[in-house]
């Protein structure tokens, strides 16, 4: 489990932002109850900074989403989050920031007036704009992602969506590796994984892996430092692009778990309540 | 009535039945006219030829003889016989004036009702003229009584045609009108109405009963719509009156804790509406058909693996267990990802009802080479009767009614095996229940 501070003001914020906004005011204000909503100990420091983006650092984000209410919302979740963020609320304006300044991620909502996002999309992608672009959608059929994706987007949530996911997802798209396709090894503390010869070693010690296990770690590790969601890893690792109503993926990982981290005193794969699972040095 | 397309068609074919009659009398006149002319001169001109024939072998007196006899016989030809210089010498015709070879001579010009008289005019070896005629009124009042039939020939087709297309089309109009009244009858709300069987079996009739089985069909579809809205509302109003309660209960809650834990359950509430709203959606846009066209070669037997692989540890910790079973690759043409959500649902179907220590096995085979796909649990299984239902959408055993899932999974289920053109069955697996998808025989 991530300590406090490394995951629940995200959720906190997302959810109970009044307490956020008293904490903010007064520091230390949510140290009584002693519990916080999660039944976890309540972070000493509230405005420590924040998890998600202790690595990433904090990002300029552009939003495009015409819906007031829900892009005033996503603006101070994001923001809370430590993320600055541009708002445009039409496709004129979006395109107009895309062009014009240079942001870490767009997330581009797909419906919007007068102008299609696919449409600001494939424009942007012609002005060789190589930002990553986050599509949000309230369509959620199969062709639907598909278009989205060809259009030049490189992720694709569909709403209604918990912000940990957009979070999540806005952080795996920020920090995608550019040489990923050359990159034979993947190295997070002292786990080694050659993905050649597709083996693995912990402290230079062979650890065997069933070769979905072995996938799942590759995607873990791929994202290093970052949260993965279970919808991220469903659709990375296994190609699903539905949500099977077993959790499959909690038990993946907990196999995953016994075979990485047992024997060992630093666990490497954590679980972020309520939003995913991290693979991190401790 | 008057607008009515069968009397516009009947009247059209009137007239053009009418003009026919007209023409083809218009011609037959034309040509009786002409026969009737030709044989007319060819009488006259056999009658000149006997007598030019008589001279020679009874000389003058016996053409003179003869033209008197003849002049006297009723109903026959006119006769004059003339000197050279034109001077009458016997006949009626002897006094007329005619120039040699045809001619139409006027009788008595002077009067209105002169006969007009065809007259061949030939000369007798002696230069003597020999004029042979006839009345030419006499082909006339043939040609008037032809025309007299004719028209009323053409009467009686314009009445006929007339009478016949105004009873056709009364009753064509009659039976068009109770299929309109039907419709409207529908627009109006009335949907229980059908148009009424027609006697006979032709296309009107074949008309009426495709439209009644249209309706039936419209009336099924209604059914299972109001049906699938009866049950969202029944389902989704459990899991939405949970939610507001737990909403309720988070302004109530005096302890932080107690708000957050109502919070966090209405979330999983919501989540579980939301996955009824995906589920329902996807059936629809299974059921509209329009995935076909990402459809590609498809290894069942590797999506099965896929999907078993990565069930098996969930099974295994429930003390269930997940099995393949599959000879070399089975291909079939499909969408991957709906075949993939498919044989997810099947599997955790199986799980979820065949109970503790249920031993599940995906099975991939071909049936006379066709590929097939079962999934099949050892669980307490399903009555026979109550197998079929449960593709229906929302349909759940009043046995499952405790354990949790929307019962939209074998509806998915069913809904991804019909875009496939395959079909998707239950059988009984004794003791369990074994879930069947069949695909068509390739080729």
């Amino acid at each position: 489990m991530l300590r406090l501070q490394t995951c629940i003001p995200a959720l906190v914020a997302e959810r109970l932002p009044t307490c956020r906004e008293r904490a903010r005011r007064l520091p230390g204000a949510c140290q009584k109850p002693a519990k916080t909503c999660h039944g976890l100990p309540a972070p000493s420091t509230p405005l420590a900074p924040f998890a998600w983006r202790g690595e990433s650092g904090a990002m300029k984000l552009l939003l495009v989403e015409d819906d007031a209410q829900a892009a005033a919302f996503l603006k101070r979740a994001l923001a809370e989050a430590g993320h600055t963020v541009d708002l445009a609320a039409s496709g004129r304006d979006g395109l107009l920031l895309a062009a014009g300044e240079a942001y870490d991620v767009i997330i581009l909502d797909r419906m919007l007036p007068h102008l299609d996002g696919l449409a600001i999309l494939r424009t942007i992608r012609a002005s060789k704009v190589k930002t990553p672009v986050l599509i949000l959608t309230a369509m959620g059929g199969i062709d639907d992602r598909v278009e989205g994706l060809e259009a030049g987007g490189d992720d694709y949530l569909i709403k209604p969506f918990a912000f940990s996911e957009l979070l999540a997802r806005v952080n795996a798209l920020a920090r995608r590796p550019p040489t990923s396709d050359v990159t034979t090894t993947l190295r997070v503390a002292d786990v080694e994984m050659d993905l050649l010869k597709r083996t693995l070693t912990r402290a230079g010690e062979r650890i065997e892996l069933q070769p979905r296990e072995f996938q799942l770690l590759e995607f873990l590790m791929r994202h290093a430092g970052r949260v993965v969601t279970r919808t991220m890893l469903l659709e990375g690792v296994w190609d699903f692009h539905f949500d099977p109503k077993t959790n499959i993926v909690d038990t993946h990982i907990s196999r995953l778990r016994g075979k990485l981290d047992r024997g060992h005193s630093r666990e490497l794969i954590h679980t972020v309540r309520g939003a995913g699972y991290c693979l991190r040095e401790p | 009535m008057f607008r009515s397309s069968s009397l516009r068609l009947a009247a059209l074919y009137t007239a053009g039945f009418a003009l026919s009659v007209v023409a083809l009398g218009a011609i037959s006149l034309i040509t009786t006219e002409a026969a009737l002319r030709r044989m007319f001169d060819d009488r006259i001109a056999a009658e000149s030829a006997s007598l030019i024939q008589e001279y020679r072998t009874e000389g003058r007196e016996g053409v003179v003889q003869a033209v008197r006899e003849r002049d006297r016989t009723p109903g026959a030809l006119d006769y004059g016989l003339q000197g050279a210089d034109g001077r009458a010498i016997a006949g009626r015709l002897a006094g007329a004036r005619a120039p040699a070879g045809w001619s139409v001579l006027s009788m008595g010009a002077a009067r209105e009702d002169a006969e007009r008289t065809r007259v061949l005019a030939a000369r007798l070896p002696n230069g003597e003229r020999l004029l042979v005629g006839d009345d030419v009124d006499r082909t006339e009042a043939l040609n008037d009584e032809l025309v007299r039939r004719l028209a009323l020939a053409f009467v009686g087709v314009v009445l006929l045609g007339v009478a016949g297309g105004w009873g056709l089309s009364r009753g064509v109009h009659r039976r068009i009108a109770s299929i309109t009244g039907t419709a409207q009858a529908i627009i109006d709300g009335d949907l229980t109405r059908r148009v009424p069987a027609a006697r006979a079996a032709d296309d009107l009739g074949s008309l009426a009963a495709t439209l009644n089985r249209m309706l039936d069909r419209i009336g099924v579809l209604m059914e299972s719509v109001r049906q699938v809205s009866n049950d969202i509302a029944h389902d989704l109003r459990t899991p939405l009156t949970r939610l507001r309660a737990r909403l309720e209960a988070s302004l109530r809650a005096g302890d932080r804790a107690e708000r957050v834990e109502a919070i966090e359950g209405a979330l999983a509430d919501l989540d579980a509406i939301l996955g009824t709203f995906a589920a329902l959606l996807r059936i629809a846009q299974i059921e509209g058909g329009a995935r076909r066209a990402a459809f590609r070669p498809v290894d069942l037997a590797e999506l099965s693996r896929t999907v078993v692989e990565a069930f098996a540890p969930s099974a295994e910790d429930a003390g269930q267990s997940l099995q393949l079973r599959a000879e070399g690759p089975l291909l079939a043409e499909g969408d991957p990802e709906l075949l993939t959500q498919m044989l997810v649902n099947l599997v955790e179907n199986g799980l979820r009802h065949a109970g503790p220590n249920a031993r599940v096995e995906v099975r991939c085979k071909r049936a006379g080479g066709a590929p097939v796909i079962s999934v099949v649990d050892d669980g307490p299984g399903v009555p026979a009767a109550e197998r079929e239902r449960l593709f229906d959408r929302f349909h759940r055993l009043e046995t499952s009614r405790s354990t949790p899932g929307s019962g939209l999974g074998l509806a998915l289920v069913a809904a991804v095996a019909r875009l496939h053109g395959a079909e998707a069955s239950l059988d009984d697996a004794a003791p369990g229940l074994a879930c069947l998808v069949t695909f068509q025989t390739p080729g």
